[in-house]
């Protein structure tokens, strides 16, 4: 047996952390520099503060990352202009994979001829001196949205800029961005980062971390979401963070985003009280339709309207939202700004009191939980030194079961379809432990989803593209 | 129809771009449509395409970009085939393959003038791509 547990924590991350901070891009930095610039960041910096203060619709996130400051810097303003609650840092994908140089060229040759050839902000290759820059009178949460394995550096040189939270999480960030980055060293990087936000947290003012639970974003069966996303808050708990947002991807199906928001809710705050983290303030993030998006722009807008009060009835605390450009690359800047007005009018006009519920939620959320715990609890029953290790073992063994990870250590074995209500259904569970009656009923509500003699890769596509069609 | 059906074809993803679902559900289609497929999956340097080819003795390859770093690895890609001596190869590239938005025309005409056969900017039915394949394989590739 290994649980989690508050003992886990790293004891001491600092030879570690002098090799990290060895790297000539992190020009320097040191504890000091970056505890003096935090304290004088103001406190609604914080999302403890921003979660605090929220009213009674979800706060806006939206994303955004271009290569240059000064884009960067318009980017930022427009947003908060827009109406953002949480501001994004988007990270361009050579950082992501630790290719510094390589991105650092991209930004030279982007500055150089005013064409963006990075798809996010290059953060290492910035530094932290001029980012802090960027938010010189900013009061609110900068977010740090990026899809990371080796995320140490850039979350030092991301906190030692003033940004108070970090997405991601040795799964999350692992499994649907990596290919081939060691699942085991990924986990382990992660606790360098979790534990890096411990250690730079107050009470008051905590660094918090938010997990992305969409995964592959692509017929994930909520179960494994909720799953992953109890798991990372838990290995996130062990390091000492106590601010923390799980989340999950809008899943086509109205019902099963008001069921899964709940058995999210209770099966977070249930686990991290099992586990001797009562103090552990966690929160609810959801994710605007994140898998194909609809070419043509009053669909999409359609779509991004929909979302929003799906976000409003399932009483989310925060929205990450989409933009119309979705389907057609990076958005531009106004049409970023653009999504964030629109959502935040309907936030606005529809925002509900208490999450809807009805007997169908109930009986979804009672699926839902009962399959999430049967994997929890076979999780928590593998051998192992350590949780972080049973977690990995979860993967070899095929427990945990990513549909559509590009990742060579997810077995792939689990398929899900939709079923005639749009639902997420497990047509076969693979090695996933949830129960044979649970497995069966599964199989009762795809029934009839399938047109006789389809294709299989007709039907998967009709799934995946459903808000295309 | 031999072992290798309708053709060989050399499939993946361009760029340090891991967007797999696409990269997949190709896969399937082309092995549904009776293709031997092999499949280089994703974060594909552009000699991993043309080392493929040479080793797997392909008919086509398809390339694919979701993230837009297609227009900065594509650029040399034919001459890599010409130097292997795949100048017979067919070269397909479709997805999201330039960053922001610009005209589909402009974005064919780059990507023509790289030495691509066919391309599919924004192109949702990849029905389309498999069904051209079919009818170029017939005719052969005849280099401009």
């Amino acid at each position: 047996m290994a649980v989690p547990r508050p003992e886990a924590a790293l004891v001491d991350i600092e030879r570690t952390r002098r090799q990290v901070l060895s790297h000539p891009l992190a020009r320097g930095l040191s504890l000091t520099d970056t505890r003096e610039h935090l304290a004088g960041v103001p406190q609604r910096r914080f999302p403890i503060t921003a979660y605090a203060q929220r009213g009674k619709a979800p706060l806006i996130q939206p994303r955004g990352g271009v290569p240059t400051f000064e884009g960067q810097q318009r980017l930022t303003q427009q947003l908060s202009a827009a109406g953002a609650d949480f501001l994004p840092l988007t990270i361009d994908s050579y950082t992501r994979h630790n290719e510094y140089e390589t991105a650092t060229q991209l930004l030279r040759r982007s500055e150089e001829e005013g064409r963006d050839y990075l798809n996010g902000y290059p953060l290492v290759s910035h530094g932290h001196e001029l980012t802090r820059e960027l938010y010189v009178d900013i009061d609110k949460p900068i977010s740090l949205r990026h899809g990371t394995p080796d995320a140490r550096l850039l979350a030092e040189i991301a906190i030692a800029s003033g940004i108070a939270e970090i997405e991601g999480g040795g799964i999350c960030y692992c499994l649907p961005y990596s290919e081939g980055f060691p699942l085991d060293r990924c986990l382990l990087y992660w606790q360098y980062v979790d534990r890096l936000c411990a250690l730079h947290s107050s009470a008051e003012r905590p660094i918090h971390r938010e997990s992305f639970g969409p995964l592959s974003a692509t017929l994930v069966p909520p179960a494994i979401a909720v799953t992953v996303q109890v798991v990372e808050a838990l290995l996130a708990a062990e390091q000492g963070v106590r601010s923390f947002a799980v989340s999950f991807g809008q899943t086509g199906s109205l019902i099963q985003d008001l069921a899964t928001a709940k058995v999210l809710r209770s099966l977070t705050s249930r686990y991290l009280r099992d586990f001797g983290f009562e103090d552990v303030r966690s929160y609810l993030v959801y994710h605007q339709w994140m898998g194909q998006f609809p070419h043509l722009r009053e669909r999409a807008a359609a779509l991004i309207s929909g979302s929003s009060l799906v976000a409003g009835a399932i009483g989310a605390d925060k929205v990450v939202v989409k933009t119309v450009d979705e389907a057609l690359g990076v958005p531009r800047p106004e049409v970023n700004a653009e999504a964030v007005d629109t959502v935040r009018y309907l936030l606005d006009i529809f925002a509900c009191a208490a999450p809807l519920g009805s007997p169908l939620v109930d009986e979804e959320a009672a699926l839902i939980e009962s399959e999430a715990k049967s994997v929890l609890d076979a999780i928590f029953r593998l051998e192992g030194d350590a949780f972080w290790e049973s977690v990995f073992r979860a993967f070899q063994m095929g427990y945990l079961d990513v549909p559509f990870s590009p990742h060579a250590d997810n077995a792939n074995r689990l398929v899900s379809m939709r079923d005639a209500h749009r639902s997420i259904r497990i047509a076969d569970r693979g090695n996933v432990p949830i129960s044979d009656a649970d497995a069966r009923r599964e199989k009762e509500l795809l029934a009839g989803a399938a047109a006789p003699a389809e294709k299989t890769y007709r039907q998967l596509l009709r799934d995946i593209n459903m808000m295309v069609a | 129809m031999s072992e290798d059906g309708q053709g060989r074809v050399v499939i993946g993803v361009i760029g340090d771009d891991i967007h797999v679902v696409g990269n997949r559900i190709m896969q399937l289609a082309l092995e549904e449509s009776g293709f031997r497929v092999f499949n280089l999956r994703t974060r594909n340097r552009p000699d991993h395409f043309s080392q493929a080819a040479l080793e797997t003795n392909a008919d086509a390859v398809f390339v694919s970009s979701l993230n837009g770093e297609g227009e900065h690895w594509c650029a040399g890609l034919r001459d890599r085939f010409v130097d292997a001596g795949l100048d017979k190869v067919l070269l397909y590239v479709g997805g999201n393959i330039v960053v922001g938005k610009r005209a589909k025309e402009e974005v064919v005409a780059l990507f023509r003038g790289y030495g691509f056969d066919r391309v599919y900017h924004q192109e949702p039915d990849i029905g389309v791509a498999i069904g051209d394949l079919i009818e170029d394989l017939k005719r052969g590739r005849s280099a401009p």
